[in-house]
């Protein structure tokens, strides 16, 4: 049984970062701080994670069977709990990819050049 | 998933907290790395993720069921709010309890009466055949009607004939004879109520002919009792009367009939016979999709077809044929008989909720300043409501669930009591068991009840003004004017339900005093009946039945204490058989006979022993036998009716001209005249009787009534008959050559159960009567006390200016006293209107009975003002000093 939650606002953004967090998980696992610094990094720091957003979205996309989590321990030495893109996710990922793509691309298509 | 999804929170929970410390400390890590201090690393790393409690919390949020999460806290509010105030929980609880409770027991009744179908297969296909007349339809039937009904194969599937009680058969052949309910059957009968088959066969149509053999179908519990479950018991012999008869099957145990049945036999009629005599029932099994109007307009052309194959005369002027639904023939009236209950008791939980209300309003008065409180500090007016509405139902479902248990017992205590003569609740209402349908009922009228009585102070409570109620002193937070007036139209509302349940409760007990008060025209006390079936060969003829009872009589005449013993072949109390007569000599004009009476033999004992007095003439006697010259008996009513003017005992009659050549005899000498009894029981007018000597019947007349209804001894004694039962057994079957006796039962008792129906009505109507009663009284105290505790303050001045005691009690009296007043003139007026659907339930008292009109009144006047009296004199003893200084 699948529950049904009340649908939040930025439903596009959370999507989104859903997408980014996958992408970031196919390289290997990685615990939450990873992954937050990861999509920094990789956007050359134009992407900031709300970190108080990373963790429920973590949560969600396990709830959805697309990542599975286990606690281990981080390059540190500290506890720290660790996600794994499964076969269902690197799927998810995928579809989510075409989408942007052909979502952005359309975007683009009507915005044009630029207008200076 | 769901469940185990919540229970898992907790440990989530813990889990993400780990995961936010693990990631703050990797954050800590980095930013030392970046070369901050510890303190500053930390500081920055906690500012970066933000405030962990509040994701968390969202977290917890998101994975629960918002308003399943509210609805939990209200419920554990609910219970400690409830917890706080004990004394109001457990009367709004025993309130409601008691409000459900009768509800629950009468829809107990009505389910297993009304709702439950019959427990055969496809129960709305079967009908049972009836005799149709302007005057109404009535069951019965003769061979030639039978045989022409079972020839209708285009509307019928099966149809069946079957003893209307049965005269009961003797098993014999053992130490222990023993009389059993022994019903005859046509051969379709299995079939038609699709009776399952545990063991061998059921009768073939050719052992339901003429000379088809003895055979005999077992019902489940004969074959356990009687013969141990035996697995044999198919194709061995029993003796019935004397006679082998060979057990071709045994029917299951859940095969229950209307009339209960030990065993059965073959009818084995002769199909082309025309004797018009009707002495069984017909029922039959719908053809698929013929309806009941189809299968009518059907039989209205056989009535045509009956009338020409058997003549004119073979049916009534008007009269005809037709079906009804078997079910709708098993409940007659008792549909409207329930339906009064359940209009009582809803009454009775009406003024439940308005009690409940009245209490919840008082208390939501109480509690003003905690809603204000709460409404200050944010909570909506929803919010509010729905707290209130979910500690009103906490209230109810407990009330209900007591009120269920409190009701479904005390409906299986009371029908064992007094099963109060209603249809298909079984014995001593076992029929009535706990199913969904009265689950679900008792949890609807539950939340109904919740919401209607938590809805009015609900709202009430959340309309209050926030500034005024938290500047007011919480001593005396005032309830406002709104919800003053509100629960005087609820005490209002009380009394005038309760003034119509206890009118109708007096015009019940009115009747049933009158029913007692009816002289029956026979001897109650010390009377003892039993029934005795000379069924089989050896009582085919007048003789051997007449020497039973010779026999019979001698030998208990001489056991001392044994007054007399009589016999008579009909019901005790439930009058003769009707037969038509004709005065010997006087014109008929158009009718066919001079009229119709009631029509018993009787043995010569039979007067004496139920002391029924010989007005005029004389009464049978041992030498009115075979032998001697036909006489006849009647009674005052048929005196009255057909000798208006001359003198019967000068005249002679001939019972029976004209219905068949089983009552023809010679015309009979008018010797005397007893007075009337209510057979029909005491609501009935005593109807026109003709008794002749049991000794004087053709002979065919007792063949055919050996089959229809056994005979039944009446024995009276100078002590109390019951301690002489094992005595007449034992002489009665020594008489008879081994008959034995059953349904030994005192008249008293019979004179109950006639009653039982009227018993039961006003039994109910006197407890939901007397619920109504005492929760005005409730409601009325709780309004006044209150008022007076509101009012403390006004009374201290009244008094300080010099106000008597006396003249505050009466204040506060006749504020309580108006309030019921005007609920009992509402409640009269409504009476006025409601007590005419009581009419076909009252004797001797009219729906209109002033002395209940008025007794009512006065009754709930008076317990409204002891009801009062309390809160009154308390306002006399309020101390001035202590009223004033409280500001």
């Amino acid at each position: 049984m699948v529950m049904k939650r009340p649908p939040e606002a930025g439903e596009i953004l959370q999507g989104t970062l859903d997408m980014l967090i996958l992408r970031t998980l196919v390289l290997g696992p990685a615990h939450g701080h990873t992954i937050a610094q990861a999509i920094e990094w990789t956007s050359e720091n134009a992407l900031e994670i709300e970190q108080g957003s990373l963790y429920p979205a973590l949560h969600r996309l396990e709830d959805r069977g697309w990542v599975s989590s286990e606690w281990g321990v981080s390059a540190n030495n500290r506890r720290a709990k660790f996600y794994r893109l499964t076969i269902k996710g690197r799927k998810e990922l995928n579809d989510a990819t075409g989408r942007w793509r052909r979502m952005t691309r359309a975007i683009g298509l009507i915005l044009g050049e630029s207008f200076e | 998933m769901s469940l185990r999804w919540f229970s898992n929170r907790t440990r989530k929970d813990q889990d993400f907290a780990e995961e936010i410390e693990s990631h703050v400390a990797h954050e800590v890590d980095a930013n030392t790395a970046h070369g901050l201090s510890p303190e500053e690393a930390r500081r920055k790393a906690h500012l970066r993720f933000g405030n962990a409690r509040t994701v968390r919390e969202r977290e917890w949020r998101d994975r629960s069921l918002p308003w399943f999460e509210d609805l939990k806290r209200d419920f554990s509010f609910a219970l400690r709010a409830l917890a706080k105030a004990p004394g109001f929980a457990i009367i709004a609880v025993v309130v409601i309890a008691v409000g459900i409770g009768v509800n629950t027991a009468v829809f107990s009744v009505i389910d297993a009466v009304l709702l439950k179908p019959l427990t055969y297969p496809n129960p709305e296909e079967l009908v049972s055949l009836t005799n149709t007349s302007p005057e109404g339809s009535f069951p019965g039937a003769s061979i030639p009607r039978f045989s022409l009904w079972r020839q209708q194969t285009s509307i019928f599937q099966q149809v069946a004939a079957y003893d209307f009680g049965g005269a009961g058969l003797n098993i014999t052949g053992s130490d222990h004879p023993q009389q059993v309910e022994g019903v005859h059957v046509s051969a379709d009968y299995f079939a038609m109520f699709g009776a399952p088959v545990v063991a061998g066969r059921t009768f073939t149509a050719a052992e339901d002919s003429p000379n088809g053999g003895h055979v005999t179908v077992l019902s489940y519990g004969l074959w356990k009792s009687r013969y141990g479950g035996n697995p044999n018991i198919v194709g061995s012999t029993i003796q019935l009367d004397g006679q082998p008869y060979l057990v071709v099957g045994v029917v299951g145990p859940k095969f229950v009939t209307d009339t209960p049945a030990d065993l059965w036999v073959p009818f084995q009629f002769d199909l082309n016979s025309k004797d018009m005599v009707v002495f069984f029932t017909v029922a039959a099994r719908l053809k698929n999709g013929v309806t009941i109007p189809q299968a009518n307009a059907q039989l209205r052309l056989v009535a045509d077809q009956f009338r020409r194959l058997y003549g004119d005369d073979s049916l009534p002027h008007g009269g005809g044929f037709g079906v009804a639904s078997l079910q709708q023939e098993l409940i007659g009236d008792t549909g409207s008989r329930l339906l009064v209950l359940w209009g009582a008791v809803a009454f009775v939980l009406l003024i439940a909720c308005a009690n409940v209300a009245n209490l919840l309003l008082a208390r939501a008065a109480a509690r003003k300043r905690e809603f204000a409180t709460r409404a200050a500090l944010g909570a909506g007016r929803g919010q509010i409501i729905r707290q209130l509405l979910v500690e009103s139902l906490t209230l109810s479902l407990t009330g209900g669930l007591i009120g269920l248990g409190l009701g479904f017992a005390g409906v299986r205590l009371l029908l064992k009591m007094n099963s109060g003569d209603i249809p298909r609740i079984g014995e001593d209402g076992a029929g009535i068991t706990l199913d969904l349908n009265i689950l679900l009922f008792t949890l609807g009228i539950s939340i109904l009840t919740g919401l209607v009585f938590g809805m009015v102070p609900a709202i009430s409570a959340s309309r209050a003004n926030l500034a005024a109620a938290l500047n007011e002193n919480g001593t005396h937070a005032s309830i406002g004017v709104r919800s003053g007036k509100l629960r005087s139209v609820l005490v209002i509302a009380e009394m005038a339900l309760t003034v119509v349940l206890v009118v109708g409760a007096a015009l019940l007990v009115r009747t049933f005093m009158n029913l007692q008060a009816v002289d029956p025209g026979f001897a109650m006390h010390n009377v003892i009946s039993m029934s005795m079936s000379v069924s089989g060969d050896r009582f085919q003829k007048t003789a051997p039945v007449a020497q039973v009872i010779q026999q019979g009589t001698d030998r208990l005449h001489a056991v001392p204490g044994i007054i007399d013993a009589g016999v008579s072949n009909c019901l005790p109390m439930a009058g003769g058989f009707g037969m038509s007569f004709d005065v010997v000599g006087r014109p008929k004009g158009n009718s066919p006979s001079t009229g119709g009476a009631g029509f018993c033999s009787i043995s010569y004992g039979y007067f004496n022993s139920l002391k029924i007095p010989l007005l005029r003439g004389r009464s049978f006697t041992k030498e009115d036998d075979a032998a001697a010259p036909l006489v006849a008996v009647i009674n005052q009513a048929m005196a009255r009716q057909y000798w208006p003017n001359g003198d019967p005992l000068k005249e002679r009659i001939l019972i029976g001209a004209g219905a068949g050549p089983a009552f023809a005899e010679g015309s009979r000498q008018v010797i005397g005249i007893v007075g009337d009894t209510h057979d029909g029981g005491p609501n009935r007018d005593p109807s026109p009787m003709m008794y002749i000597p049991l000794a004087q019947m053709p002979d065919l007349e007792t063949a055919l009534n050996s089959r229809v209804a056994p005979l039944w001894w009446f024995v009276r004694s100078q002590v109390d008959p019951r301690t002489l039962t094992k005595t007449i057994t034992t002489a009665l079957r020594e008489a008879s050559d081994g008959l034995p006796v059953a349904h030994i039962r005192t008249m008293e008792e019979i004179e109950a159960t006639n009653i039982a129906r009227q018993r039961l009505n006003m039994m109910l109507l006197a407890i939901f009567g007397s619920a109504g009663l005492l929760m005005a009284a409730i409601g009325v105290y709780g309004v006044m006390s209150y008022s007076v505790q509101q009012r403390t303050q006004e009374l201290g001045v009244r008094m300080a200016l010099g106000a008597q005691a006396s003249n505050l009690r009466n204040m506060v009296i006749r504020q309580g006293m108006t309030l019921t007043l005007i609920g009992v003139v509402v409640g009269a007026g409504g009476a006025f209107w409601l007590t005419h659907f009581l009419k076909s339930f009252l004797f001797g008292v009219k729906p209109l009975d002033p002395i209940s009109f008025i007794a009512t009144p006065l009754l709930l006047s008076f317990v409204a003002l002891v009801s009062i009296w309390a809160p009154a004199i308390r306002a006399t003893r309020v101390d001035p000093m202590t009223a004033l200084r409280v500001e």
